[in-house]
């Protein structure tokens, strides 16, 4: 359809014409909503008009004009003015004296175009509506009473009664449920019971704070509590699955809300789960599922139930049993082991959705002897599936090759055998990262890895992929055994490729050159190369190869460009960049390097396998599909930016680090600071507040440690405007002896300190033992000379001398979780295991002093001072919680904490926490931490 | 027997002779336009109380003509849209309540400001004083003096005293309307 809109409006004239038109005047009409479906935007005016030239067709009796009609005062409520104009008209047409088809119409459009002044008016003919004997009208009431609920909440409250009658009304609605469909019926007898959907909805809305209200809602029409006479007794029954599925769905609200009613509810959820609607017991079965600390005994018969939904024959079953189960195998995959079998079946299934939601469902739950079947399977289907599925499974298999280290010979094989065969550049991208995560974390596989890159590169369609390739053999390749093996492969690429690749081949080139580990003979060969490259057709290639021969020759321009191990954080890197592209006045001035923070190529790593993680985290569940529980999760999620493990995962990393430059630099103009070491190892993640909020003077404190001093730093404000302050030090007193680790040595005060002009003071120590790590607590008292000034223009008065002063702040306490930097550690759960035991501290600690779980997290991650992994802040449950953390100690030595809490009224937390790291004291010194 | 030859008559003339008239009722809130349109339909009094939120449209047939009335809430939000419902009609009817003197100033300033559209110049105008049977209400020369309608001159206008009530003078308000039926159409542009 290509309707010109402007061509449209004009025939708009056909409604003012007299004796009416019927036809013209209808199919105009399905002209303009046409229109506004398709997104065409109408001006105010426009609409404004073409609404009064609608009204117009009031005066026809004609049915079918008159529907279009209702259509188009809906559409057009939102953008025309003055709207309320049809409401006497259609509160004409949704009396009982018209015709049925008008009626329910009608009051669908009035819904739309009352405003709240106008309801009361109204009020008693949707009352009356919907409790009408036809569902059609029933249904248009009740759903006109939700759409009214945000608008006009103490109006519609009042039509509880009428949505009970509703919801218990026998009328014509005697029939046979939703899915057994309603061949046969006249249409405005409909056997759906719909009326119960919408008006056990409007219930709920009705009702939704009051939990007790909800509560005794879902028992009257669970059967539960025949007793009750609430509701007009007790032959209450929800014929419509819809409105049953509804009611799970309340129940588990009213379960959220109140851990003790859990239990009663179960035994609904488990009656409702073998109930005769699969819509019905679908919905429990995911309810049960998704119930924060189900237990697996409970998860039982929601499994065996989606089991048999499995092989169902509809495929929207198939598919909402396949994702309750994708999403149940991220948190217990062994309850969902039983469907296995099943779900291997489903591999092959016709529908994509089913077939891709099986194999990463299969693949969170298998253990390492199916993987070789599982693999086998995929293998001979590989070739009939679509790209985007195959993309799909290249992800998956990336994340098992994780999980299942051993079995890297088989997934080699696989991902060797799957970029032999034909594919789009996503599928093959891929599938190659996949096999450099492999080289990368599985050193036995290294060698066999690149060769089979090496081979892909021979014959590959894709020049980004070549680069991306011969990077990572640039990288990997020289510390391999025999490098040479590679150096062949990549010069072939200088001869056969285009330019990007044959730049690209260079650049690897003249890492092979530049490697510690190349043996002389291979630098000369390398060197060989090289000279040849410099006779290329191209610019950048024969660039880069005199840029090669020239530093492998140097040997400090070698180490500064291609062996450093640090980088730019990329992130910020790019968006300083932008912001530098952008604003035309800063391309004056040359782009300022400093201002990125570097850091180390590990640390560059982590940050994008954390990020890598959680965006294929979201892939493997399915987010596109994502369940309403994870939307409410998400946006969790993002309130408490605070948090930086829960925060946006690209996000926080990114501002640690330019936090982390932002201290260096200021911290590195002072010149007896900058002695101690070119950055901090280990910064403070939140400052102290060592003051109270509102008091004359704001007063903050941040930590560095360093390899040999720790530095304290405070940032002040003075809030009084009528003083300056000068000579602005911070005095620091030990309250226990800590002479022999710690020394004083560097005070930096503050010249000169003017009203809500920060400005930051220092106080240094040495340590004296770099292997003891010294916790003390510091008495503060900030000393100064207050000089009166005048508010306006902030200069002291003249000949003040101004007299001493001093304040006292709270204390500072050095914690071992100072000396802790909080790193995300990818795969900590690996990492645990490989540091065993022997690095081990635990201890049990009684926390009587904490009301809840939460509290108790959140206060034992600032003291540890590490990183909480995914949940770690989050308890899903009161009574008992885990949450593991890591991080750095000195920056250097990786730590895993794990921590088990329990809660109960009276006697508070209970907490065990164990500690590995690659060094016992360490272990002993975290958990020392926590007193 | 006779009634209903005169019916099949009637039916037969309305064939030849059928006439179609469009008719704007405005006024003020509560000055009885929606009462007057039932009186007119139905010829039965009706002590309506809610008032018109938006229009109605009534169709009715006197004789060979059938009316179509438009009658319009005078609340103020809707009177801005009165001029919308007023273009092109074969006659606009303002409706006064002639026992509520303090509203009449009002009324007049409504009533002109309606005329003084360029799109209705022409359109014949019927001012009706309703509720007539009340004690205070004006004559009809105290109306025609309130509402100024001596200073009109480009247009017909007719005044009534009515009563919707007692149905006084509602046949001489229709028989000016049958006159202005399709007839005076000639004159809409």
């Amino acid at each position: 359809m290509n309707l010109d809109h402007s061509a449209v409006l004009q025939e708009a004239r056909v409604f003012n014409q007299t004796p009416i038109r019927p036809r013209q005047s209808r199919v105009l009409l399905a002209k303009i909503l046409f229109l506004i479906y398709r997104g065409d935007n109408m001006s105010t005016n426009v609409a404004t008009n073409l609404f009064f030239s609608i009204t117009k067709l009031f005066q026809s009796k004609d049915m079918s004009l008159r529907q279009m009609v209702y259509l188009a005062i809906k559409e057009l409520s939102t953008i025309s003015e003055d709207v309320i104009m049809v409401t006497s008209s259609l509160m004409k047409d949704m009396q009982s004296k018209s015709e049925m088809t008008y009626r329910a119409n009608a009051i669908r459009a009035l819904c739309k175009i009352v405003d709240p002044s106008m309801l009361p008016g109204i009020e008693r003919f949707i009352k009356a509506a919907m409790v009408e004997k036809s569902p059609s009208i029933a249904s248009a009431a009740l759903v006109s009473g939700l759409h009214l609920f945000g608008e006009a909440k103490d109006v519609v409250r009042r039509w509880g009664n009428e949505a009970n009658e509703a919801l218990n009304n026998k009328g014509l609605s005697q029939g046979p449920s939703f899915f057994g469909g309603a061949a046969g019926q006249s249409q405005v007898v409909s056997t759906s019971n719909i009326v119960q959907y919408h008006a056990i909805g409007l219930l709920y809305a009705i009702r939704q704070h009051d939990r007790m209200a909800v509560l005794k809602l879902v028992q009257t029409f669970s059967g539960q509590n025949k007793s009750s006479s609430w509701l007009g007794g007790s032959n209450a029954t929800l014929r419509s699955s819809m409105a049953q599925v509804m009611l799970v769905r309340y129940a588990v609200r009213v379960m959220e809300g109140d851990p003790s009613l859990q239990g009663q509810l179960h035994a609904l959820l488990e009656e409702w789960i073998r109930h005769r609607s699969d819509m019905v017991s679908l919905e429990a079965a995911r309810a049960m599922c998704q119930l924060r600390d189900v237990t697996g005994k409970q998860l039982t018969s929601a499994v065996s139930a989606l089991q048999v939904f499995l092989s169902s024959p509809r495929p929207t079953v198939r598919f909402a049993a396949i994702r309750t189960l994708s999403t149940l195998a991220r948190t217990h995959a062994e309850a969902v082991q039983p469907c296995n079998v099943d779900m291997e079946g489903l591999i092959t299934d016709a529908n994509r959705s089913v077939a891709t939601l099986a194999i990463t469902t299969l693949l969170k739950t298998g253990n390492e002897a199916s993987v070789d079947r599982l693999m086998k399977q995929m293998q001979g289907f590989m070739t009939e599936i679509s790209d985007e599925f195959k993309t799909i499974v290249a992800e998956a298999v990336r994340s098992l090759c994780r999980k299942f280290p051993a079995k890297h010979s088989v997934f080699l094989a696989f991902l060797a055998g799957v970029l032999r065969d034909e594919g789009g550049f996503e599928f093959k991208r891929a599938a190659i990262e996949a096999i450099m995560d492999l080289a990368k974390h599985v050193p036995e596989c290294k060698e066999a890895a690149l060769a089979h890159l090496c081979e892909f590169i021979e014959d590959c369609e894709f020049s980004k992929l070549s680069v991306r390739v011969l990077h990572f053999l640039g990288e990997e390749g020289p510390h391999t055994a025999r490098p040479t093996m590679y150096i062949r492969h990549i010069y072939n690429r200088v001869v056969l490729e285009n330019a990007i690749v044959r730049a690209a081949a260079v650049s690897a080139l003249a890492k092979f050159g530049a490697s510690p580990s190349a043996d002389p003979a291979l630098q000369r060969s390398v060197r060989v190369l090289l000279r040849r490259c410099l006779d290329d057709r191209e610019d950048e290639v024969r660039d880069r190869a005199a840029w090669a021969l020239r530093i492998t020759d140097d040997g400090d321009a070698r180490d500064k460009y291609v062996r450093d191990d640090s980088t730019f954080a990329l992130a910020v890197l790019e968006r300083k960049l932008v912001e530098y592209c952008a604003s035309p006045a800063a391309s004056a001035a040359r782009f300022n390097f400093e201002a990125v923070p570097r850091i180390s190529r590990a640390q560059e790593e982590e940050t994008r396998s954390r990020v890598r993680m959680e965006t294929m985290d979201a892939v493997l569940t399915g987010s596109a599909v994502s369940t309403p529980a994870q939307h409410r999760l998400g946006a969790r999620d993002t309130s408490e930016p605070s948090t930086p493990a829960a925060g946006g995962a690209a996000a926080a990393p990114v501002d640690v680090f330019e936090q982390q430059a932002q201290y260096a630099s200021k911290l590195n103009a002072i010149p007896e600071l900058a002695a101690f070491g070119a950055q901090p190892l280990v910064s403070s993640q939140k400052p102290a507040e060592l003051t109270e909020a509102e008091t004359e003077y704001v007063v903050r404190c941040i930590k560095h440690v360093y390899e040999g001093h720790i530095v304290f730093q405070f940032d002040i404000t003075n809030t009084i405007s009528e003083q300056v302050m000068e000579q602005v030090e911070v005095s620091m007193e030990p309250e226990e002896d800590v002479s022999d680790a710690l020394q004083p040595v560097v005070v930096v005060p503050i010249p000169e300190l003017r009203y809500d002009e920060p400005a930051t003071a220092y106080v240094a120590y040495e340590r004296t033992d770099p292997d003891t790590f010294p916790t003390a607590t510091f008495a503060c008292t900030m000393r100064f000379i207050v000089k009166e000034c005048d508010p306006a223009t902030g200069e002291p008065e003249e000949g003040d001398d101004g007299f001493e002063d001093e304040y006292s702040l709270e204390a500072a306490d050095l914690g071992a979780g100072d000396f802790m930097q909080a790193t995300y550690i990818p795969d900590s759960h690996t990492l645990w295991e490989t540091l065993g035991q022997a690095g081990e501290a635990v201890e049990t600690f009684a926390l009587a002093n904490f009301d809840s779980i939460e509290e108790c997290v959140e206060r034992v991650c600032e003291l540890l001072g590490m990183c909480p992994l995914e949940g770690a802040l989050k308890p899903t449950s009161k009574a008992a919680h885990q949450a593991v953390f890591t991080g750095k100690w000195m920056g250097a030595t990786r730590t895993v904490a794990r921590t088990r809490m329990t809660y109960q009224k009276g006697s508070g937390v209970t907490m065990e926490l164990a500690v590995r790291s690659e060094d016992q004291g360490v272990s002993e010194l975290v958990v020392s931490s926590i007193a | 027997m006779a009634s209903i030859i005169k019916a099949i008559l009637d039916w037969l003339l309305s064939l030849f002779w059928k006439e179609e008239m469009e008719l704007t009722l405005v006024g003020l809130q509560n000055s009885g336009k929606t009462t007057l349109v039932n009186v007119i339909a139905s010829g039965q009094f009706t002590e309506d109380m809610i008032p018109t939120v938006g229009f109605n449209m009534r169709k009715v047939t006197k004789g060979n003509v059938s009316m179509k009335l438009w009658d319009i809430g005078g609340q103020p939000r809707f009177r801005s849209m009165w001029e919308r419902y007023c273009r092109g009609v074969n006659a606009i009817v303002f409706v006064i309540d002639t026992a509520d003197h303090a509203k009449l100033d009002q009324a007049r300033a409504e009533l002109w400001s309606l005329l003084e559209k360029p799109q209705l110049a022409n359109i014949p105008v019927l001012v009706l004083g309703n509720k007539n049977d009340l004690d205070e209400a004006l004559t009809v020369e105290q109306l025609i003096e309130a509402m100024n309608l001596q200073a009109i001159t480009s247009r017909e206008v007719a005044c009534y005293s009515i009563s919707a009530k007692n149905q006084v003078n509602i046949d001489i308000t229709l028989k000016w309307l049958i006159k202005h039926s399709s007839s005076s159409s000639s004159l809409v542009p």
